[in-house]
């Protein structure tokens, strides 16, 4: 695992250490989609260089992205001097929208026209390569150098800022893709000042936690067999979560409690007024400890669900030995006739309706057990609500506001 | 009379048996997502002035059925109705472990033999809406299918390898199971969702010949693979025009051929 995860670690490393810093500025700046427009600009620079006859990857290609980077860079700065009357986040939405429907439509007018804007939009953090890592190393060493000496203010300084994240972004979307970029961006950076109020200080926590969470993300999806991408925005946005409750944990005991007992409330009303329906909690419950079902189902019923389940799965584990047994044939031994194919084709279709037969009858049975004991569960719960909104508390601490951060100090 | 295909496969096979007695034309611009596509105005049009509308079938072209509903004299013709299908899972879209096409893969024209079952049913089709042309439509469908067998024996021949490949998705299953090729994993096993890394180290243990991606899928994670195992990646095409050299059906089919049995020497 170690052998698989290193590289990706070391570049998840690298991504939130410059998209932190990018992130600190972006959050004080109050323009937190703009990596999205800027990411879908570039998109549309490359598909554009490629209708006018350059190869993907080659340097016109991204002699092109660059150009339309900086030309949303200039309209981006420009974007502030309107932001009276139209707010910026609403303009930036309608660059990237603009930019997007745009590629559509120059797509639309070149054969394999729309793998380009995927290449350019869909990296894969898992795949990284050695060469690409070091390359975006060095591009984000130089930007992030220039852009924390440059001192300009006004409209050249935000193009200077859209300048240097454009390119930064670009680069990155490539490697690690839009989603997760956008996480890099902002969720460090959030936990960074959700701490601290020194520049310096957010950045050494964004870039702490970032990594550790980039790590913990990695592993699971390793360990889960999930996909990596969006394994480590779920990571981030647990982290995020967990670092704002955290904050906020005397005030949330308090609501916390009349949130449960509203929420078991809520359950009972549902359980007495529509007993077949879905009932999420009940539902949860019963997948975390499923002999919970014996509180409302007597022995019958529990048998008869217990052997529409087990037919269930012996239909699927000879629907699975058709598929492999068919898959097999592709290449060894005797190839199936026609007719065989379409035997299978038919057996499959039975057993996938049989399945769902046996899905039903479960179903069917819990729905009736729920139906004759309704009040019987709708009591339990409003049981449960009482107990909850009567366990003893302590008084609430005071809260105190994160204040504003300040500048940062470059 | 006026035929629209929704792609160009199925148009190239309806021109094959139709001839100069049909005018056709087909939605789906070539190497475009198929499954994702959006009928423009002209497409609008287009159908409401066909007489006939072939179709993939198998939820490949779901996009298709709120664009018929204004039409009324159209018939509708799904392809895959004599086709043996693989890989059927269930009775439509839900969650599985495979291709999300649950009523079976969908890319059922990748078998060059199926093209006999295709034409067939396009035959069938144009004989009952324009009899009066009925002898010449048979007519051209078996020259068609004179030249798809010639050319038969020679793809056998060049593909005749055993060694293993992967792909970046389930788009070949009938492809495999006519040239006896062994498919021995799938990249992407959810359309849409990318490779865990558990899957991809998994994958990279495989000894394998060849990764076979389209054009348009991520060029990262079969790069990947191949330079972990040695592997050559092969860009086939699972459409008409995807790649230059597939200008018609027959032309499509003697791409993938050639370019993977380059792949598997």
């Amino acid at each position: 695992m170690i052998e698989f995860l290193a590289l990706p670690a070391l570049a998840c490393a690298l991504l939130v250490a410059i998209h932190a810093y990018f992130g600190l500025h972006v959050l004080r700046r109050n323009v937190i989609f703009v990596d999205l427009a800027l990411a879908q600009v570039a998109a549309l620079g490359a598909t554009a260089a490629f209708i006018l006859g350059h190869l993907p990857q080659s340097p016109a290609a991204y002699a092109y992205s660059l150009g339309f980077t900086l030309c949303a860079a200039a309209l981006l700065a420009s974007t502030r001097a309107w932001s009276s009357r139209i707010p910026q986040e609403a303009q930036i939405g309608v660059i990237y929208v603009v930019a997007a429907a745009a590629a559509l439509l120059v797509v639309d007018r070149a054969p394999q026209g729309a793998e380009h804007i995927r290449q350019i939009l869909t990296g894969n953090i898992l795949t990284v390569g050695w060469t690409e890592l070091a390359w975006a190393a060095g591009l984000y060493a130089v930007v992030g150098l220039l852009h924390s000496r440059l001192k300009w203010t006004g409209w050249p300084g935000d193009f200077a800022f859209y300048a240097a994240f454009g390119l930064v972004v670009t680069s990155s979307v490539a490697l690690a893709g839009v989603l997760l970029v956008f996480a890099f961006l902002i969720i460090p950076a959030a936990l960074g000042v959700l701490h601290a109020e020194r520049f310096r200080t957010q950045l050494f926590i964004a870039w702490g936690a970032g990594s550790v969470v980039a790590i913990i993300g990695l592993a699971l999806s390793y360990a889960l067999d999930l996909s990596t991408g969006a394994t480590l925005v779920c990571a981030y946005g647990a982290a995020l979560a967990i670092a704002g409750l955290s904050r906020l944990r005397s005030r949330l005991l308090r609501y916390a409690r009349w949130g449960v007992a509203a929420a078991l409330a809520a359950s009972a009303l549902w359980s007495a007024a529509l007993p077949r329906a879905d009932h999420p909690l009940l539902d949860a419950v019963e997948l975390v400890a499923p002999k919970v079902r014996a509180a409302y189902m007597d022995e019958k019923s529990l048998g008869i669900a217990a052997e529409a389940e087990s037919y269930a799965q012996r239909y699927r584990g000879e629907a699975r030995k058709l598929r492999d047994q068919e898959a097999e044939r592709r290449w060894k031994g005797e190839p199936m006739e026609e007719m065989e194919i379409r035997r299978i084709a038919s057996f499959l279709k039975s057993y996938n309706e049989m399945i769902k037969g046996e899905a039903f009858v479960a179903r069917e049975v819990r729905s009736r057990a729920r139906e004759a004991r309704r009040w019987a569960i709708a009591g339990g719960f409003l049981l449960l609500a009482a107990l909850v909104v009567g366990l003893p508390s302590r008084p609430p601490r005071p809260l105190q506001a994160p204040s504003q951060p300040p500048l940062p100090d470059r | 009379m006026e035929v629209v295909a929704t792609t160009a496969e199925l148009h190239s096979l309806a021109l094959a048996v139709g001839g100069d007695a049909i005018a056709a034309s087909f939605l789906i611009p070539a190497g475009q997502d198929a499954e994702s596509f959006q009928p423009r105005p002209q497409d609008l049009a287009r159908l409401r002035d066909a007489r006939v509308v072939l179709r993939v079938g198998l939820d490949y072209d779901l996009w298709l059925d709120r664009a018929l509903r204004p039409l009324r004299n159209a018939v509708v013709v799904d392809a895959s109705t004599d086709v043996a299908l693989l890989d059927v899972r269930g009775g439509g879209i839900g969650p599985g472990d495979g291709h999300a096409h649950g009523r079976g893969n969908p890319h059922y024209w990748l078998d060059p033999a199926n093209a006999e079952m295709i034409t067939g049913t396009i035959l069938e089709t144009f004989a009952r809406v324009d009899p009066a042309n009925a002898k010449r439509y048979e007519a051209n469908r078996l020259a068609f299918l004179s030249r798809l067998e010639a050319l038969m024996p020679e793809w056998s021949r060049a593909l005749q390898s055993a060694r293993p490949i992967i792909a970046y998705h389930d788009t070949w299953p009938y492809l495999a199971r006519r040239f006896r090729l062994r498919i021995v994993g799938i990249i992407e096993t959810r359309p849409g969702v990318a490779p865990s890394p558990a899957h991809l180290a998994q994958l990279s243990r495989m000894k394998v010949a060849a990764i076979v991606r389209e054009p348009h899928e991520p060029r990262r994670d079969a790069d990947f693979l191949a330079a972990r195992s040695g592997a050559k990646v092969a860009i086939l095409a699972s459409g008409i025009g995807t790649v230059p050299e597939a200008r018609d059906y027959l032309s499509l089919i003697d791409y993938n051929v050639r370019t993977l049995a380059a792949a598997l020497k």
